[in-house]
């Protein structure tokens, strides 16, 4: 069987639209602010109109725009678990215009939303089989949907195995999810930092060092992928030599977007739209694409 | 009248036509400025339609696609309100070239694949392109021939004009046309055999006469496959000003980014402007990782969009209607005929086998 990276029920502007035209965004509360790192915040948001907030339905992989008033927008991809329908999560780093505004919102406030944008990991398609995880740094956030919803669906996947790397161990997301993740005894959670501090007590260097301390079945199992580009870069060699095949490697990609309606042009790869038909891959797919260089 | 009628308009009557119909529409034509420029703009007159205009080195996209557009105003002072400041005046382009009726057409297919985008398709419902066959001499930069989009077409507009002399051949292509037909209706008259045959003449001869010419098959080829070395497309973009003229006067390209703009009482105006694959910064990240970091990559970028199959496949065509503006505007010759030449000449070479016999991989 062929993976490919999986079509969502919804995208913004292709299936019903509540906002009069889609470049219009719909109206969402700062519910909650939860500080990760010293530079990552995640925004707990739920829409305005509750009736909308009801039908507002998304997929793991997904991601929305986020008008942040008076400063302008940026794609961010969902971190929460889909199966809460009251509120979502955002989870976004202070580093460019849009992100430092961002940063500066209090609870209460509010934000423009357009989405759910993009395509989605293929969860559907992984069940029954093994499943690995490799993210670094805040790459752990586009992933985190896709954790919670496998481990709420637990006895449909075979062994899970999650690997995370960091810089330093004030840089890790979630935090309080890891050390629900490490107690249980149903998932496999490797981590490691590129700089230890004092307390730290686990692995040190990149996260492709956790592939040696692990074990599962590379011949079907698959495996997502999300960090930075170097990180993906090796992350995939590791991969392929431990018996992975292209079509098993599935990673979430990342370009500089304006529309995230696949009309402005700034996210083409080659011939292909990010924002439209990614931003999840398989690496079978990404080969299709010379830019890559891959 | 009915759509695919051929008529004729006699030249006296040209303005009282033009003139009737500017009672349901803006015209939109070649304008005659100070100093002899010619310029597509907004006329309160048909008698200030520049008919002898020749060619324009500014495209009519921008009436579609503006080159700066506000989309929708908000305050987000207490209750947020949107209100959409989208404008699609009705709006006929009259005397606009083949090469630029075939550009418009792409971009409408573009900004409704998959997605609709509501702005544009608004003012392209509301625009109608009176198309004018180049019976003049083509410009020298000009290869519309080589790209299926002139001197004259067989169907894209909504009114194709033909200059017979005394007269104009008149064909209606769209329901869009045979609508903007009707105020001056009564001033057309079916065409006569001898009005057919001299358009016919027209076109052979216009055939004839272009004097610059695109091979763009082998250079497809080439780039579709990736084959064309990144040594040559740096070599190529070495040369590159980062001007984005080629892209900005494309009639064809369609990229854009979008801004908030504060205004003085508080509000702010979420607008777009044309943006350029050219520029450096159209790729690069807020963590200023750039994934098309080089003169090369981009000139390249710009190149695979105009004319790969992948594209092809995609748009229905490739993506040049040879217009010849990027030859008359890069000052560095990274225009589509050039480019498409040196890739064939520097494959050529390429492809040699070394000295030592070996051929390289």
């Amino acid at each position: 069987m062929t993976l490919t990276a999986a079509r969502p029920r919804n995208m913004w502007g292709v299936t019903d639209n509540p906002s009069p035209n889609l470049y219009i965004p719909m109206v969402a509360i700062v519910d909650e602010i939860i500080d990760e790192t010293p530079d990552t915040k995640t925004f707990r948001l739920s829409f305005q109109d509750k009736e909308y907030a009801k039908t507002f339905d998304w997929e793991p992989g997904q991601f929305v725009e986020v008008t942040v008033f008076g400063a302008g927008e940026a794609p961010i991809g969902f971190a929460s678990s889909p199966l809460e329908k009251s509120f979502f999560e955002l989870t976004i780093v202070d580093r460019g215009k849009v992100t430092r505004a961002m940063h500066r919102l209090r609870k209460g406030d509010k934000v423009g939303i357009r989405g759910p944008l993009g395509n989605c990991w293929p969860l559907e398609e992984m069940k029954g089989r093994d499943v690995l995880i490799v993210s670094g740094g805040c790459g752990l956030a586009p992933l985190r949907p896709a954790i919670l919803q496998m481990l709420a669906d637990r006895a449909s996947y075979g062994d899970f195995w999650l690997l995370y790397g960091a810089r330093t161990p004030a840089d890790r997301d979630f935090v309080y999810d890891l050390e629900s993740w490490a107690a249980r005894d149903d998932m496999h959670l490797l981590q490691t930092v590129d700089v230890p501090d004092d307390k730290w007590n686990d692995n040190v260097g990149v996260v492709t060092i956790l592939f040696d301390k692990m074990r599962l079945n590379a011949s079907t199992a698959v495996a997502l992928i999300c960090g930075p580009p170097i990180m993906i870069k090796f992350a995939t060699i590791g991969l392929q030599r431990m018996g992975f095949t292209d079509d098993r490697i599935v990673m979430s990609l990342e370009r500089y977007m304006k529309c995230g309606v696949g009309k402005c042009g700034h996210c083409c790869v080659n011939h292909v739209y990010l924002c439209t038909e990614g931003p999840v891959f398989t690496y079978k797919d990404l080969l299709a694409l010379p830019e890559l260089k891959l | 009248m009915n759509v695919g009628d051929t008529l004729a308009l006699k030249k006296s009557d040209l303005a009282m036509f033009f003139a009737s119909l500017a009672h349901e529409m803006r015209l939109v034509a070649p304008k005659r400025r100070f100093g002899g420029d010619v310029i597509f703009d907004v006329v309160e007159s048909p008698t200030q339609i520049a008919w002898d205009y020749g060619h324009d080195i500014y495209p009519p996209k921008r009436f579609v696609l503006p080159h700066y557009e506000d989309l929708f105003g908000y305050r987000a002072d207490g209750e947020v309100r949107f209100e959409d400041l989208g404008e699609a005046p009705m709006q006929a382009i009259v005397g606009i070239r083949s090469c630029d009726v075939t550009a418009i057409r792409f971009q409408e297919k573009f900004f409704s694949s998959q997605i609709v985008d509501p702005y544009f398709k608004a003012r392209s419902d509301n625009t109608v392109l009176f198309s004018l066959v180049c019976n003049t001499p083509p410009k020298k930069e000009c290869f519309c021939i080589c790209c299926d989009a002139g001197p004259y077409l067989d169907s894209g507009f909504d009114v194709e004009l033909t200059d017979l002399g005394d007269r104009l051949l008149y064909r209606i292509g769209s329901e869009k046309g045979l609508k903007a037909s009707e105020p001056g209706g009564h001033m057309l008259a079916p065409a006569d055999g001898e009005d057919r045959a001299e358009r016919k003449r027209i076109e052979l001869e216009a055939d004839s006469l272009f004097a610059t010419e695109a091979y763009l098959a082998k250079a497809i080829l080439f780039i579709s496959a990736d084959e064309v070395p990144d040594k040559i497309w740096e070599e190529l973009g070495s040369t590159c000003f980062r001007c984005a003229a080629c892209t900005n006067l494309c009639p064809v390209c369609t990229c854009y980014t979008v801004d908030d703009r504060r205004e003085d009482d508080g509000s702010c105006v979420r607008c777009r402007s044309w943006d350029s694959c050219q520029y450096a910064g159209f790729t690069r990240e807020a963590s200023d990782h750039n994934p098309r970091p080089t003169f090369g990559s981009r000139v390249q970028r710009r190149f695979y969009h105009k004319a790969s199959y992948q594209y092809i496949t995609r748009d229905g065509r490739h993506g040049c209607v040879g217009c010849g503006r990027c030859v008359s505007a890069c000052l560095t010759k990274l225009d589509l005929p050039s480019v498409v030449k040196r890739i064939r000449r520097s494959m050529e070479e390429y492809l040699q086998p070394l000295p030592s016999g070996e051929v390289r991989p």
